[in-house]
């Protein structure tokens, strides 16, 4: 579960910001959802290793 | 003993010219004519295809120039595999009509290799919503008692094999929807390594996470089948180019000297496993020790640790697939899809950055903690199948997957059931291998069971 409790109006918001039109029973549906979604996003928010540098989108040693 | 085939025993039928295909075509339709309605595994049965196919099979057989051991074999496809000409909907209302014009690559290759195409079976609704009831089509039911659920999302390749419909199907596998079913339906599946089997032509979820398998009732059935679609496609951008492995090559050679781990704190303390679960798999890790197998204990991150990021991941790619759909037709979806995708609407690309940074750490601890174990030992689900009305629309998201771990780190895994719980209905553990090894993960499965006796027990449909 999330530390943070979003609300109804937060969570509209977003969804119309993403360009999904959701009548306002159908964003009150979602709300269980996101608080428990919103604590799989603080996870991976966790601090990290250096080795978790994304460093395979390029080779260097190419030419 | 069921007189139900597998499919390395009716490939040896064949070969040896005491089964018809023709024959066992017209007996595979008439189970499905009798049983589908109570299961729903099947959309769509195509008799005339599966007949022409058996026929083709069975002048092979009697002109000595059968294609392997897939020739005449009964199979089918779940509905997100295109069929060229043949309906293929996702179990969705958005593609109700929707008519591929070519096949997808495995099932090419099965068409190929002499498979007779018994119809299209069930799915979650992309791949992903489910179980869900405001769809055109109900979702499959499981063979062991039908007011269950049977996971999903290949839910009727799972019903359909456990129920003896078909011999072997297609799956698909992006966070455990072929090693889900195939626990909860007590039969084999087996998600391959990321990049062995072409995903061109198969309706995506999630691309960096998909798979495609095959599930059947035994191990060695899923080491013959995935053969017949395993290796290199350049029409799939994570197609790998390497010579494929005889996946059949090591099954006589038993457990011994096998170097298995067990992550036991995935199932004891990350998402606590019923009794019944636990206890099938201390009793395998008693079969492997006995056998001679070398046995130790492994310490991962904790399985909430890969759960997350893949799940981010899941649902973020799978959003930009859905959005021009999900920006103007969301009420065409069913509740459990779009509320679920829905999610990605709170992920902003800070997050999707930490996950990918997560997900490679975890890629490196995997390999490192396999560099000297062939086979990885953890639950595939937490217990038996729960009642299908039940199954909550966050269920996904409340606690974490045991199979996640190895779709995002693209190891392969297979789910092998290991008995029945208090209710009935089938428990399992998964064998997971290195990269490319499936042949050992094979080798270690099928070792299993042909040692116990879960084999020999077939749902009766009531």
């Amino acid at each position: 579960m999330s530390t943070h409790t979003m609300t109804e109006a937060e969570l509209a918001a977003l969804l119309t910001y993403n360009g999904l039109s959701l009548t306002p029973e159908q964003v009150r549906a979602l709300l269980p959802g996101a608080e428990i979604f919103q604590g799989l996003i603080e996870k991976v928010n966790a601090p990290l290793p250096r080795e978790a540098e994304l460093a395979i989108t390029f080779d260097v040693e190419q030419r | 003993m069921s007189d139900i085939l597998t499919v390395a025993e009716a490939g040896r039928r064949i070969a040896a010219k005491k089964l018809s295909p023709v024959e066992l075509a017209r007996a595979q339709l008439a189970r499905i004519a009798e049983l589908n309605p109570k299961l729903n595994a099947f959309l769509l049965m195509t008799e005339e295809r599966a007949l022409a196919d058996a026929r083709a099979a069975e002048a092979r057989q009697m002109a000595g120039t059968l294609r392997g051991p897939l020739d005449g074999i009964p199979i089918a496809h779940k509905d997100i595999y295109n069929t060229a000409g043949i309906r293929t909907t996702a179990h969705s209302k958005l593609l109700a009509d929707n008519v591929p014009i070519r096949d997808a690559e495995t099932v090419r290759r099965w068409a190929d290799a002499g498979t007779v195409m018994l119809g299209k079976l069930a799915t979650h609704e992309f791949a992903f919503g489910g179980p869900s009831f405001d769809l055109p089509w109900p979702p499959a039911r499981n063979p062991w008692n039908t007011d269950h659920f049977t996971a999903g999302s290949s839910s009727g390749t799972g019903a359909a094999v456990a129920a003896g419909l078909i011999l072997g199907g297609t799956g698909s596998d992006t966070g455990g929807s072929i090693r889900g079913p195939a626990a909860l339906c007590g039969i084999s599946g087996i998600k391959p390594t990321y990049g062995l089997s072409s995903r061109a032509g198969i309706l995506p979820l999630a691309n960096s996470l998909d798979h495609a398998g095959p599930m059947a009732w035994t191990a060695e059935d899923c080491a013959l089948l995935l053969q017949g679609f395993a290796g290199y496609d350049p029409a799939d951008p994570a197609s790998v180019n390497r010579p494929v492995a005889n996946f059949s090559a090591d099954l006589g050679k038993g457990a011994k000297g096998l170097r298995i781990g067990v992550v036991r704190h995935f199932f004891e303390d990350d998402h606590r496993v019923s009794d019944a679960t636990l206890a099938g798999i201390n009793a395998a890790m008693d079969f492997y020790r006995q056998e001679g197998a070398e046995m130790c204990e492994v310490k991962l991150s904790p399985m909430g640790t890969y759960h997350a990021p893949g799940y981010l991941i899941m649902i973020t790619e799978a959003f930009a697939l859905h959005a021009p759909w999900l920006r103007t037709r969301y009420n065409d979806y069913a509740e459990m899809f779009r509320d679920r995708v829905a999610m990605a609407a709170l992920v902003t690309g800070s997050d999707i950055t930490q996950a990918q940074r997560q997900r490679r750490v975890l890629c490196q601890e995997m390999a490192a903690a396999m560099a000297d174990l062939d086979i990885l030992v953890t639950a595939s689900a937490p217990g038996e199948a729960p009642l299908i009305a039940d199954v909550p629309k966050w269920t996904s998201m409340e606690k974490p997957s045991f199979t996640m771990p190895f779709n995002l780190t693209g190891f392969p895994a297979i789910s092998v059931c290991t008995g029945f719980g208090a209710g009935g209905l089938p428990v399992a553990m998964q064998l997971v291998g290195k990269p490319f090894a499936e042949t050992t993960v094979f080798r270690a499965a099928h070792a299993y069971e042909r040692a116990t006796q879960w084999r020999r027990r077939r749902p009766m449909v009531g």
